[in-house]
């Protein structure tokens, strides 16, 4: 936590560094608190990853790096596989018929794709949230705790305890205290993106992808979003695909450009937007190309 | 501002005669599909009302029919169970085949999809006359098997009458069930059976109940393979799926109006008329539990 800290400060307000890691001064005392000091660095490692639906290919040979506690955008035209690269993450592909993949992603150094990996525990620890909400069809607390109960993390009295912390956590708990049995479409676009993202939080990820989440919202909530998710860092890592360049700049450290299933550059956000090396990245986040 | 609205649409589309014809040719049309609906079942209500009312004794509730007189007890008693009989089998074997096809039939891992068996089965199944249906049943279970005229011989070609609508029912309704939902219940890493409980099945239920309805409406008035199978019973229900016959409520309406007495014909509108009320409370109370379980609808949303 402490080196992430370090990290920002460092690394993004100072125009003209080139490799933020090396300039880290790490305080060895929050060091030492560090919870995740013994873990490696990177969460989740893509090794060469190309995937294909049948005959066409969709991912090209993909290396890249996710560091713990940190945003990174995924920007790219449509169609260049972004949300196929978010959701192999936490493998909502593999049922899709003709998928096939080589090379390797890895959780916490661990293949996903590993035979001691549980798939269900992974979507736990890998969480998602999906363009348009998707509250459940059951009240606003039987939805944050859903995934709680599937997992049995917790049960009776303690689920209550739960929902409350957790809609408190995404700042819905006052809009929704008196309403707890109530249908969760009665809420705002916001509220219900909301809702999800305290459903997705309470079963405890440690990583979560987000494909495009505030593209169906209105402006107002779009910004409390990009502040909250903010926020969630450097708890968890996050993973966000989105159309808005805006959006990308404001709330990522990294960020990766992938164009026609090839991951053409990533790197320091700023980096990518004000100095790319790669003309097509330039093309693109000048808005050139959409 | 309506005003320049109304204009600005009018030039875009003119008025013209042949268009105000063909608006209303639509009304016309429109009105006289919704009386071809509404008029049999009018007309049917009306009538069996009318011929069953003015000779009605509440007798017929409690009394068992003696010959071709007395009461229907018997018959109702019978047709309630055949009705609960048909929910518990045809509706555990209808509900978990539109499951299987709905959910794990999808594609298999070349590719091709799975449980097109079980689909054109149903399919053919369906297309079945229910007099066949109780031809086979009379030739396989009450004779074949020994069984006589028994309650398990009605039960099961009922149930294989209406497996294919409750089948087909489900798996529709299954299908109709947002993506959205099973891709939240599977990012949250739920395990598949118990997103289809809680958050499939859930959403689903309205449509499942829907095709049960139809279902047990179908098997409550259902004649031909009853008089193959279960045979005829002037005595209450008794506890014996086997070489026991059962009284059922249209066997009264089919065979009594053939006989010369004033008496049976009665008792066959009767028969009609409690028919016709047991199918009116089985559809307001699907109503009820739909309504009571869809509260969190997102169709519900005001």
């Amino acid at each position: 936590m402490a080196n992430d800290g370090e990290h920002q400060a460092t690394s993004r307000p100072i125009i003209g560094t080139t490799d933020s890691r090396s300039e880290e001064r790490i305080d060895p005392i929050l060091a030492a608190l560090d919870p995740d000091r013994e873990r490696p660095e990177h969460v989740i490692c893509s090794q060469s990853l190309t995937l294909s639906f049948g005959q066409k290919r969709i991912l090209d040979s993909i290396t890249i790096e996710f560091r713990r506690g940190s945003i990174t955008a995924l920007i790219g035209p449509t169609g260049c596989g972004k949300t196929t690269f978010l959701r192999t993450l936490n493998r909502m592909n593999d049922k899709i018929p003709g998928f096939r993949y080589s090379g390797d992603v890895t959780l916490e150094g661990e293949s996903i794709w590993g035979p001691s990996q549980d798939l269900l525990d992974l979507r736990r620890r890998v969480g998602m949230l999906f363009q348009r909400p998707n509250p459940f069809p059951m009240s606003i607390r039987d939805n944050v705790v859903a995934g709680v109960k599937a997992h049995r993390i917790a049960k009776g009295k303690q689920l209550d305890v739960l929902a409350e912390e957790r809609l408190r956590q995404v700042g819905l708990w006052e809009a929704v205290k008196d309403r707890l049995n109530d249908s969760p479409f009665r809420l705002s676009g916001g509220q219900q993106q909301l809702l999800c993202l305290a459903r997705a939080l309470a079963v405890g990820p440690e990583v979560l992808l987000l494909d495009e989440p505030t593209s169906a919202l209105d402006p107002i909530s779009t910004e409390y979003i990009e502040q909250l998710l903010r926020q969630l860092t450097p708890a968890l890592t996050l993973i966000i695909v989105t159309h808005n360049l805006g959006q990308a700049r404001r709330i990522s450290h990294n960020t990766m450009f992938l164009y026609e299933g090839e991951l053409v550059e990533h790197g320091p956000t700023e980096d990518v937007f004000e100095r790319s090396r790669e003309e097509r990245t330039q093309v693109y986040v000048t808005g050139r190309m959409g | 501002m309506i005003r320049r609205t109304r204009y600005v649409a009018s030039e875009a589309f003119p008025r013209s005669r042949r268009r105000r014809a063909a608006d209303v040719a639509f009304r016309v049309g429109a009105l006289a599909a919704l009386a071809i609906v509404v008029a049999p079942v009018v007309w049917v209500m009306a009538d069996v009302v009318a011929r069953a009312i003015p000779h009605w004794r509440w007798s017929v509730l409690v009394t068992s029919t003696v010959g071709t007189g007395g009461g229907l007890e018997n018959a109702i008693l019978g047709t309630l169970v055949l009705l609960l009989g048909v929910l518990v089998l045809a509706g555990t074997v209808g509900i978990l085949a539109g499951v299987y096809l709905a959910e794990f039939a999808g594609l298999g891992r070349s590719g091709k999809p799975r449980g097109r068996l079980l689909r054109a089965a149903t399919e053919i199944l369906s297309g079945v006359p229910s007099i066949a249906l109780g031809l086979v049943g009379y030739l396989a279970l009450v004779t074949g098997f020994h069984w006589g005229y028994s309650l398990l011989a009605a039960l099961i070609v009922l149930s294989v009458m209406v497996i294919p609508y409750i089948a087909r029912g489900t798996e529709t309704a299954l299908r109709q069930v947002p993506t959205s939902y099973r891709e939240g219940a599977q990012a949250l890493g739920m395990p598949a059976g118990y997103a289809l409980r809680k958050v499939i099945l859930r959403t689903a239920f309205p449509g499942i109940v829907t095709s049960l309805l139809i279902a047990l409406a179908i098997s409550g008035g259902e004649t031909a393979p009853l008089l193959y199978t279960a045979g005829w019973f002037t005595g209450t229900p008794r506890a014996s799926l086997l070489h026991q016959p059962i009284g059922y409520l249209t066997y009264p309406v089919w065979t009594f109006w053939d006989y010369p007495s004033n008496e049976a014909h009665y008792l066959a509108f009767d028969a009609a008329l409690i028919l016709l009320v047991i199918v009116l409370v089985l559809l307001v109370t699907a109503r009820v539990i739909v309504n009571r379980t869809q509260r969190f609808a997102e169709s519900r949303r005001p």
